[in-house]
């Protein structure tokens, strides 16, 4: 199920979140309201943690990870990485890595197989997302925009990308990713995705403006609830043409 | 929605307010002390800004209302339509139009009465010239006394009129009066209209708002409408007729078969067929109401023969529903809507602006690269489990709850240990110190990091045991030597370049030498070059070769004995040289003249000298007891001092 949720006002709680299949990073805020959507949504099956990265709130923007690993910027201080070592399961490899493009959550999009990279990241950093969190690495740019995790969210079922790419770009996309793909906006609107939604496996989290056309899309696309992709051509394409045009 | 608010229009004063608001304000924000011994130009422009003003506070709020009120020929033709039922178009634009006019006369007023100060010539006149300008301005302004009023009942009307958006989804319901429109109205939407069992319950548009398939429906109920020519309706009636006629919306025509409404149902079909017309192109039903009553297989035969009839010339879909039982008012609701998404979306797909769109609804699905399974990873505890429940008294405890026990936000801080996964729970708590012995703890923390560097270690001895390190090393020792020693001259000499870079940088705001001045001796180029590593000697050898024995038959004005320093120098000075004067000495005759030339530039130099670290802002006391301020007549006598 899609929860609609806020962080301090901001509809953008990417920014503020990092989910994934075995962990959730939550900012800490100054309530604990944020932190309890994530906790009683996710708190019985995963660790929900609150998180610092280099004395920032904005963990999703400057971490990527998945499954099985966590990537954090070389800004991140002792401290946070011990936090981190010590909230995380073991079988989470935690690497704190040396890129010039600090803010990985914006040059990286990944789910546990595949990880779509900005075209300007390091060979070596390549090397390590490749090693730390098991993906393929592919350098690609979604509708022009180098910064993929910004402007994509992809899980294990599926990806909602800017609402600007094309078709072909579409299947490109989708077939690099093994994983069905849809163009849309989140947000009432917005074209970020990345940081309108972080989604896992088997529940996604998205800005409170959304509209439930959005959040529809977004049920279909990454299968919560037992929803399929095909909805969106088949029983939803009416009310998706009228919103849009 | 945005685009059709008509409740900013700010309210327009009846003409008295008016006059006393422009007035007033010439009276508030303009200067009010004149006196007839100010010079006549003073006085005149003293009127002529209280004319201006006053034209300019007119010219400011009639413009406003002129803006602001909507122009019938650019709004939606709905809107133009409804406020032509309203308020009367001709009135309407006339009203607007006098208003426009009352400007520019005013306008007019000022400019004559401004260029007739010009020439009034004392102040009595000048007043009375601005008082008949004013005077006329307010006369003006009085005439519009109807208009004015008018344009406020009108601005008070747009602003009660319902924000409808003429282009998004709509559902128009239309029908006899008391065919029951607004309780169906009232069963869909949360609008609460009046329903009463009386006809023309409803007098104007009411709109409602609902939620279907994920978008939100626009729902319009309209005043009932008898069965009379155009010209015969009126306005209740009218306002219907508009919305029938302009919104691209789905029709739902509502029928009573039970004629409890008190109109018979022959009367409604006419009706229907009347208002057809309106309905061209639109997704139309015919909507039975009050099927708990009366269904159409009740009805007499011919009555549904004409009903098909007309259901089906037309394409009309006859449904049926009873707002007094609930029975199918949520069927009609679905199929009004999706017959009339389905002609929107069969519209918008002719259209150009499908193509921005295409991509949007378009499922890319994956082509298979290998045979890697790429399955989704849920964990076993998800399937199945209880929803977190606010209201479940048992609940799981979240920070949310701990944060309320604990002061609420800004006292309770939260505890960031407590989920720690560690191998041992109490060592959650323990204190780590960031740095021992001047060492970060966490560069340590590997656990193989002992193992590590036995390994190191281990390799080291064994490659010492193996002699690696001894053989290699005299070799280098030599080459070494030379690569440090070709490596200090390198230093060396890069020292050097950036200091001279550095000292050019220096001479940047300084006065810079020609080239041309600056002196230079063969010896110090011959320098220079060998330095660099330059052979010197075809320089120095051309001058050497250009110098000439000097036989004293040679020298007609010889000055010097020929072993004089002297003399050998004024023989080996270059060219360059030569032309290099002293101008301070110029033109003066002897050393004497010289001298006195200098005193005299100094002396003339003292002053501005003394003064040159002297600005404007040090202090200085020009006049030690200025006179006007120690002299005045005393009661006995006068002092120059006191």
């Amino acid at each position: 199920m899609a929860v609609r949720a806020q962080f301090e006002n901001s509809n953008e709680l990417g920014v503020f979140s990092r989910l994934t299949n075995s962990y959730c990073l939550v900012a800490i805020g100054g309530s604990e309201n944020f932190y309890s959507v994530f906790e009683s949504e996710l708190g019985d099956v995963i660790p929900v943690v609150h998180a610092s990265i280099a004395g920032t709130r904005i963990v999703g923007r400057l971490s990527a990870g998945n499954r099985k690993g966590l990537l954090v910027p070389s800004t991140t201080t002792d401290q946070e990485l011990q936090h981190l070592r010590n909230s995380l399961p073991d079988s989470v490899k935690i690497q704190r890595i040396e890129e010039r493009l600090s803010a990985l959550g914006n040059v990286i999009a990944c789910n546990d197989y595949v990880a779509l990279v900005h075209p300007d990241i390091d060979r070596e950093t390549q090397e390590i997302i490749r090693d730390v969190l098991e993906v393929e690495v592919f350098t690609q740019t979604i509708a022009g925009n180098v910064l993929v995790g910004s402007y994509c969210a992809i899980s294990n079922q599926g990806g909602l990308v800017h609402p600007r790419t094309t078709v072909q770009d579409q299947d490109e996309l989708s077939s690099l990713l093994q994983i069905p793909l849809v163009a849309g906006t989140i947000n009432r609107g917005s074209d970020v995705i990345g940081a309108g939604i972080v989604v896992n496996d088997w529940t996604a989290f998205a800005g409170l403006d959304s509209t439930s056309t959005e959040l529809s899309v977004v049920e279909s696309i990454f299968k919560l609830h037992d929803a399929q992709p095909t909805a969106i051509v088949k029983q939803m394409r009416d009310s998706l043409v009228d919103t849009y045009s | 929605m945005a685009l059709y608010n008509f409740k900013r229009i700010q309210p327009v004063p009846p003409a008295n307010d008016f006059l006393d608001i422009v007035l007033s304000k010439t009276q508030r924000k303009t200067p009010t002390v004149i006196h007839k011994n100010y010079k006549i130009g003073r006085i005149r422009q003293f009127y002529m800004r209280k004319v201006k003003f006053t034209q300019d506070s007119f010219e400011e709020k009639l413009k406003a209302m002129l803006e602001e009120f909507p122009k019938l020929d650019d709004i939606h033709p709905f809107y133009s339509d409804l406020m032509n039922v309203l308020y009367d178009k001709d009135h309407y634009k006339i009203a607007l139009g006098q208003i426009n006019t009352a400007r520019h006369l005013i306008d007019q007023v000022a400019k004559e009465y401004v260029r007739l100060l010009k020439f009034g010539d004392s102040l009595y006149r000048c007043k009375q010239l601005k008082k008949a300008a004013l005077g006329r301005m307010a006369t003006i302004m009085k005439r519009q006394k109807d208009s004015l009023v008018y344009l406020e009942q009108v601005r008070q009307h747009l602003a009660r009129l319902p924000s409808i958006d003429p282009n998004t989804r709509t559902l128009l319901i239309c029908g006899y009066p008391n065919v029951g429109k607004s309780s169906f109205m009232n069963k869909i939407t949360r609008a609460d209209v009046d329903v009463q069992p009386y006809a023309f319950t409803t007098k104007s548009l009411f709109v409602g708002h609902m939620d279907y398939r994920y978008l939100r429906w626009q729902v319009i109920d309209t005043p009932g409408i008898l069965d009379h020519p155009l010209e015969q309706m009126n306005t209740i009636e009218m306002q219907s007729v508009t919305a029938l006629a302009h919104l691209r919306a789905c029709i739902m025509f509502f029928m009573d078969l039970s004629e409890q409404c008190g109109y018979s149902v022959k009367d409604q079909i006419t009706l229907y067929q009347n208002v057809k017309p309106l309905f061209v192109n639109k997704p139309t039903f015919i909507v039975i109401n009050k099927i708990d009553v009366t269904r159409p297989e009740d009805l007499p035969e011919d009555e549904q023969i004409m009903l098909k009839e007309i259901a089906e010339r037309d394409g009309a879909q006859i449904v049926q529903l009873s707002c007094h039982t609930d029975e199918g008012v949520i069927d009609v609701r679905n199929t009004a809507c999706d017959k009339l998404l389905a002609a929107r979306v069969d519209f918008k797909l002719k259209g150009n602006k499908i193509n921005e769109v295409i991509n949007k609804i378009h499922l890319a699905e994956p082509i298979a690269r290998d045979d890697i399974p790429r399955t989704p990873f849920i964990p076993e505890q998800v399937k199945g489990r209880p929803l977190y429940d606010m209201k479940d008294p048992k609940r799981r405890k979240l920070e949310r709850d701990l944060e309320a026990e604990g002061g609420g936000p800004g006292v309770f801080s939260v505890d960031l240990k407590k989920k720690y996964l560690l191998k041992n729970d109490e060592w959650k708590y323990d204190a780590i110190p960031e740095i021992i012995d001047g060492k970060n703890i966490i560069d340590f923390v590997d656990p193989d990091i002992a193992e590590k560097l036995d390994a190191l270690e281990r390799e080291e001895q064994k490659l010492e045991a193996e002699g690696y390190y001894d053989s290699a090393e005299e070799m280098v020792d030599s080459e070494e030597e030379e690569t440090k020693r070709l490596a200090e001259i390198i230093k060396e000499k890069k020292k050097l370049i950036i200091q001279a870079h550095r000292a050019k940088k220096m001479m940047k705001n300084r006065p810079v030498m020609p080239r041309t001045v600056i002196t230079k001796s063969v010896e110090e180029m011959e320098e220079q070059l060998g330095q660099l590593g330059l052979d010197a000697s075809a320089i120095r050898g051309r001058s050497l070769t250009r110098k000439r024995k000097r036989t004293e038959t040679d020298d007609m004005d010889v000055d010097y004995p020929p072993s004089s320093p002297q003399a050998s120098r004024s023989i080996s000075v270059a060219r360059s040289k030569s032309a290099v004067r002293d101008r301070s000495i110029a033109g003066l005759a002897d050393t004497k003249q010289q001298k006195e030339t200098e005193k005299q530039k100094k002396l003339s130099q003292r002053k501005s000298n003394l003064l040159a670290k002297v600005g404007e802002s040090d202090r200085s006391i020009k006049v030690k007891r200025p006179k006007h301020l120690f002299s005045s007549k005393m009661t006995n006598g006068k002092k120059d001092w006191r």
